[in-house]
């Protein structure tokens, strides 16, 4: 009889123990060679030593096939307890119900909207609801110039800052097989981030406060008028041209000026360059305002394990944590800050840039706008009449609502 | 066959047909049905629409571009990897000394993978790097450089060049074994006759080989339609969508807006032009059986 006992009590408390242990996938992409998976394990092993009753099975997608396998997943109700959304997924996938509304957790938690880049914190935000606390981000665009090109040509760094400025330093670099400016415009969000970056950087927007199409108010169309003009200064191919073709030139000492975030910074310092940036480049008398790009972390309302999901959050954006799991610049700002003193050149003027930069519209339906968006910008750097197509992609627009 | 032979062949073909019915019959079938709903992935309770998908992508700017560059791209890859693949296998027919080598070199394209191809076409349509700007100019065609994939008027010709590197060697190999079939005695005749080597191939040798070659025009045919990767990796269906064939467009459709109703639209579509090609490759293959079993 003592045995029975003995047996069914150390069933029960195995069995209570096996019970209580909880299993979090998490699902997150790679854009980079950073090792960053090593890193990021040895992030998850400490949150697992600090929970021991939580484990936590990170998968890592390459990031071409990331958004294919989110929505497959999503679709076939197979979603992970944990992903990173990339900030223009978020109100698609918050619209759909595939996410947690995550606004109560994070007032519980201490998350607030100081505690971050503040368009980082926006991009999470949907019908006033917070559905992703803020993982990664970075800007778009810095420019990196190619200081021995630049000095060649008498070129001062700090006018590459003013749309008057860009485009004469532009003009004075390019030829004899050498080229000016770094513009791109495949069918690509990189198109988008930087034509954005200089419509915000002339006061102009994509959608107003309203949601209705801005792209066709004269800041925008300035703007895109002016980044025509600009074209005939960036390398043949410009419409089936990306960031990568751009960064292969600049590299080989071809291209005087390229358009890229943050994340650019590693290459560089691999290389012979010798290279500076500046923060975008803006209007007269404007600052320039750069487009955010990044990633959230998120909570699927198939999980059945919130509680724990939300706790792994928190780890995972915490001050001490948040600079060793990111391969761009931690959201949280404290982090960040540390991050890029020990990472990146010129931290103080990347944490300007991404103070006051701007989110891409926060719309259920932002992948259309963006469609519309690429297509408005190849008809651009295809010379056409910029006012005329911008007031058809604005009817594009609008009709999506 | 008696009640009970017939009963064991349909138990024994069950498996294959059950398998074949979910794996593909109901998934097209799902299209079709989905097509008539408006869904995506940001409303994914479907609603009814009856034809309004339809309609809406009818009358979008893209479906005639998407209608024409798929003939474009169909037409302009079947008809040169074919003309391609036959003079090629002709060539390798004449008992060349290092034939082996030769037949081996000539398939390496179509044992590269799509990606690996597009990719590395890329680079030697890259304007300012790459390879083919750097013969041209060398040779004196042209004097600047000249952006193949990033000109609307270049874009659909420069990757239908690639799809046709990748896939003459497939056209040429089911050529070269048709090529060997034909009538040596039949040849020799005709050469006796005092016909040139022009008249034998007209005379002799496609009369010989029609039904091959009617069978790996059709299958090329549809091979080509539902091509994605080398067009997806080379211009993403740019620029100003040039290069949108119905696969690339699908794709950007369903997974890169998460509209389905609209993708599924385009995939009903697709799949009605594609029965027609295998109608016909079923036509062929049918007519060539008969003669076969006549003579």
């Amino acid at each position: 009889m003592k045995t029975i006992f003995t047996t069914t009590a150390l069933v029960a408390a195995f069995g209570t123990a096996a019970a209580a242990q909880t299993t979090l996938q998490f699902w997150d992409n790679q854009q980079t060679e950073s090792g960053l998976s090593q890193f990021q394990q040895e992030a998850v092993d400490r949150f697992m030593a600090e929970n021991p009753d939580i484990t936590v099975e990170v998968t890592t997608i390459p990031y071409p096939e990331y958004q294919q396998r989110l929505l497959t997943a999503v679709q076939g109700g197979n979603a992970p307890d944990i992903a990173t959304l990339d900030q223009i997924w978020v109100a698609a996938f918050a619209q759909a119900g595939a996410v947690a509304d995550l606004t109560d957790f994070a007032a519980s938690a201490g998350l607030t909207r100081d505690g971050f880049f503040g368009g980082a914190w926006d991009s999470a935000v949907f019908d006033g609801r917070l559905y992703g606390i803020p993982f990664n981000v970075d800007v778009w665009q810095f420019s990196f110039y190619n200081q021995d090109l630049l000095d060649a040509a008498g070129v001062e760094a700090e006018s590459l800052t003013t749309f008057e400025g860009l485009r004469a330093a532009a003009e004075a670099m390019t030829g004899d097989g050498q080229f000016g400016v770094g513009l791109f415009g495949h069918r690509g969000e990189d198109t988008v981030v930087v034509v954005n970056s200089f419509i915000f950087s002339n006061g102009g927007e994509v959608l107003d406060a309203s949601g209705a199409c801005a792209l066709d108010e004269p800041p925008a169309v300035e703007a895109m008028e002016y980044l025509q003009d600009l074209a005939q200064f960036a390398p043949e191919g410009i419409l089936n041209a990306n960031s990568g073709t751009m960064r292969e030139l600049f590299l080989n000492g071809s291209l005087a000026i390229e358009f890229w975030p943050a994340l650019e910074q590693p290459t560089l310092q691999a290389s012979d360059i010798n290279w500076g940036f500046v923060n975008g480049t803006a209007g007269s008398g404007g600052t320039a305002i750069g487009t955010f790009g990044g990633w959230n972390l998120a909570v699927f309302e198939s999980s059945e394990n919130k509680e724990a999901a939300q706790k792994f959050i928190e780890f995972m954006v915490r001050e001490d944590v948040n600079g060793d799991v990111v391969d761009l610049i931690p959201a949280n700002t404290a982090a960040a800050e540390a991050f890029l003193a020990e990472n990146r050149e010129g931290p103080a003027e990347i944490m300007a840039h991404l103070g006051n930069a701007k989110p891409r519209p926060l719309s259920a339906r932002y992948l259309e706008v963006a469609e519309i968006q690429m297509t408005l910008f190849q008809d651009v750097f295809s010379g056409a009449n910029v006012a005329e197509a911008a007031t058809a992609a604005c009817a594009d627009i609008d009709a999506l609502n | 066959m008696t009640a009970k032979d017939r009963w064991l062949v349909w138990a024994f073909l069950a498996p294959a047909l059950i398998l074949m019915g979910v794996m593909l019959y109901y998934p097209m079938v799902g299209t079709v049905i989905e097509s008539f709903y408006d869904t995506s992935f940001i409303s994914p309770e479907p609603e009814f629409v009856g034809w309004a998908v339809y309609e809406k992508v009818w009358n979008s700017r893209q479906f005639p571009e998407v209608v024409w560059n798929s003939i474009y791209w169909t037409v302009g890859v079947v008809l040169l990897q074919n003309v391609l693949g036959f003079f090629v296998a002709m060539l390798l027919n004449q008992g060349l000394p290092a034939q082996g080598l030769l037949r081996a070199l000539v398939l390496l394209p179509f044992v590269l993978p799509g990606v690996v191809t597009a990719i590395l076409w890329r680079f030697m349509y890259d304007p300012q790097l790459g390879l083919v700007n750097s013969i041209m100019i060398r040779l004196g065609l042209f004097e600047d450089n000249a952006a193949w994939l990033a000109d609307a008027d270049t874009a659909m010709a420069a990757v239908i060049f690639v799809a046709v590197w990748k896939g003459f060697p497939f056209s040429m190999l089911i050529y070269l074994a048709a090529l060997q079939n034909v009538d040596k005695s039949q040849l020799e005749a005709a050469t006796i006759d005092g016909a040139g080597p022009w008249r034998r191939l007209i005379d002799v040798t496609l009369p010989s080989i029609k039904e091959v070659v009617v069978v790996n025009i059709v299958l090329t045919l549809i091979l080509t339609f539902n091509y994605f990767d080398i067009v997806w990796v080379m211009t993403r269906g740019g620029p100003q969508n040039a290069t949108h064939i119905f696969p690339t467009r699908i794709f950007e459709t369903g997974f890169g807006q998460f509209r389905f109703g609209e993708a599924a639209v385009y995939g009903v579509f697709s799949i009605l032009i594609l029965a027609v090609l295998v109608a016909l490759y079923v036509i062929v293959q049918t007519g060539a059986s008969k003669r076969r079993r006549t003579s």
